[in-house]
């Protein structure tokens, strides 16, 4: 009877983790970069769609998430993982520009980066290891505008923190892609930067090895890379390789 | 039968017990204490641990000032809405952090109920460490006044008004007999909410950011260091418990320590008053 009840109990632990582990059955996990939240799903609505940093999404897969594609805002971590062994071969399937945006209005009156580096401006970029965050100090850097850095008053860990930020106001400014400005264009005014500092800024995509959905993950990746996958980035902002 | 039913309790308490404690020493087991004690001298660490202990603090030093005479008025009188206050006190218990956060940002951003005053008055909370210590505020202080009230309202009524028809006044019945009797549990409340407090990040995240050494606290640095360096976060996720476990056995022992000094100082008033 008590060896009954042990194995009642080690049935209901095995149903709850047998439960919940499975990540929803057939459905196809796609890991995507946060700036990409908007027009995944209009080339797909039907995967289950993981919105973070890049950086964070690639240690996800590294632990061990369930995930069938991933798809970065960066060359780096596709990289890394390509050459662990964790995905495979990633191929670019887009391309997006720096811009400069603040709240509808500028209360802080920034015209051009050098603007940035005046008393009391507040800067909200993304962290170091964040693509977006890369980039801009990348692009501050080129312009010689490292002193903005000063100015800095929080560093966020997705470039979602720092539309968020800036669109609600309480941020003066905030380096995010052309693509992400544009799903706020009502709260925001964009300030292009110049060509000269503008970061090669390329997107890859990559199906997890040892997908237990290999076929669907490779017919995403061919419909994200496909003329429709192409179009709806195009109509969101994103260049094309 | 009787065995049966304890053997099966044994067997779901050591479930529930495996479960609980298996990640906490999954850390353990993934952190030599070498790797620990050299996080000491990360600069990252020590900034986002002075960050939290004086945000901490300096929230803790207003819970436990305002918190203990509001405790003290909602246990003791009775008046029309009471529960209602009550209520609202426990809701940020309930309340995801988030929502915190948003909250703190409707009422004290530059774009929120107060922000347009308080920028007039040249001060901007967002950013800040004063908005960290608002955010700990919030979700931390509900602890702490959750268990005063309790602890008030399990006073002896008789002891409070024979105090004061010795003479006592109000505020020295308060001070000498209600603090003194209460203070078991008002000590478990006030670690429970400083160890709330200091696990903070929801709230923090949303209204104050994150930047290291300002308001970069130990939560949202494991945050940040999840993607950068997973040891890192590991190790400061270990530090983090160990900071909390402190504050938890302090939980534990304050309640008998304080019994033990109400005691003595009711003793030592009686051997003053004869």
């Amino acid at each position: 009877m008590t060896r009954a009840l042990a194995l009642l109990l080690c049935a209901l632990a095995a149903a709850a983790a047998a439960g919940c582990g499975s990540s929803g059955g057939d459905r196809l996990t796609v890991f995507a970069a946060a700036s990409l939240a908007d027009v995944l799903p209009q080339v797909d609505p039907a995967p289950g769609y993981e919105f973070a940093g890049s950086d964070q999404l690639a240690t996800q897969i590294r632990e061990g998430a369930g995930a069938d594609v991933y798809a970065a805002a960066s060359p780096r971590y596709p990289a890394e993982l390509f050459a662990e062994g964790l995905v495979e071969q990633p191929r670019v399937f887009a391309t997006n520009r720096l811009v400069l945006i603040v709240p509808s209005g500028n209360p802080a009156g920034v015209r051009s980066v050098p603007d940035l580096a005046g008393p009391g401006v507040k800067l909200v970029i993304g962290a170091e290891g964040v693509p977006a965050g890369d980039y801009a100090r990348e692009a501050l850097a080129a312009l010689g505008a490292d002193a903005v850095l000063a100015n800095v008053v929080s560093e966020e860990d997705d470039v979602r923190g720092i539309v968020s930020k800036v669109a609600l106001g309480e941020a003066d400014a905030g380096f995010v892609y052309t693509t992400d400005a544009k799903s706020v264009a009502g709260e925001v005014q964009v300030i292009e930067l110049p060509p000269e500092a503008q970061p090669q800024i390329e997107y890859l995509i990559a199906v997890v090895k040892g997908s237990a959905r290999h076929a669907a993950a490779e017919a995403f990746v061919q419909r994200v890379l496909g003329p429709g996958g192409r179009s709806a980035l195009e109509r969101d902002g994103f260049g094309l390789p | 039968m009787r065995r049966l039913f304890d053997t099966g309790l044994a067997l779901v308490c050591g479930l529930a017990l495996a479960f609980l404690v298996f990640p906490l020493l999954a850390i353990f087991l993934r952190v030599t204490p070498v790797e620990l004690f050299s996080q000491l001298g990360n600069e990252a660490a020590v900034d986002a641990l002075v960050v939290s202990l004086k945000t901490s603090l300096i929230a803790h030093a207003f819970v436990l000032g305002l918190g203990t005479p509001a405790a003290y008025l909602l246990a003791n009188r009775r008046f029309r809405g009471r529960a209602v206050v009550v209520t609202l006190v426990e809701l940020p218990l309930v309340l995801p952090p988030a929502v915190a956060g948003i909250a703190l940002l409707a009422a004290f951003g530059r774009q929120g109920l107060l922000g347009g005053t308080l920028d007039a008055i040249g001060i901007s909370i967002p950013f800040t460490q004063a908005a960290v210590v608002l955010a700990v505020l919030v979700v931390a202080s509900p602890f702490y006044l959750r268990a005063a009230i309790a602890a008030f309202e399990a006073v002896d009524r008789n002891l409070l008004d024979a105090s004061r028809t010795l003479g006592a006044g109000p505020f020295r019945t308060f001070l000498r007999v209600a603090l003194p009797l209460a203070a078991g549990g008002l000590g478990a409340g006030s670690t429970l909410a400083f160890a709330r407090g200091l696990g903070e990040f929801g709230a923090t995240i949303m209204f104050a950011g994150s930047l290291q050494g300002r308001t970069q606290t130990l939560p949202l640095m494991i945050y940040a260091q999840l993607d950068q360096d997973f040891d890192v976060a590991l190790a400061v996720g270990a530090l983090l418990i160990l900071v909390s476990l402190a504050v938890l056995l302090a939980a534990k022992f304050i309640p008998s320590w304080t019994s033990f000094t109400s005691i003595w100082l009711s003793r030592s008033e009686r051997s003053i008053s004869s």
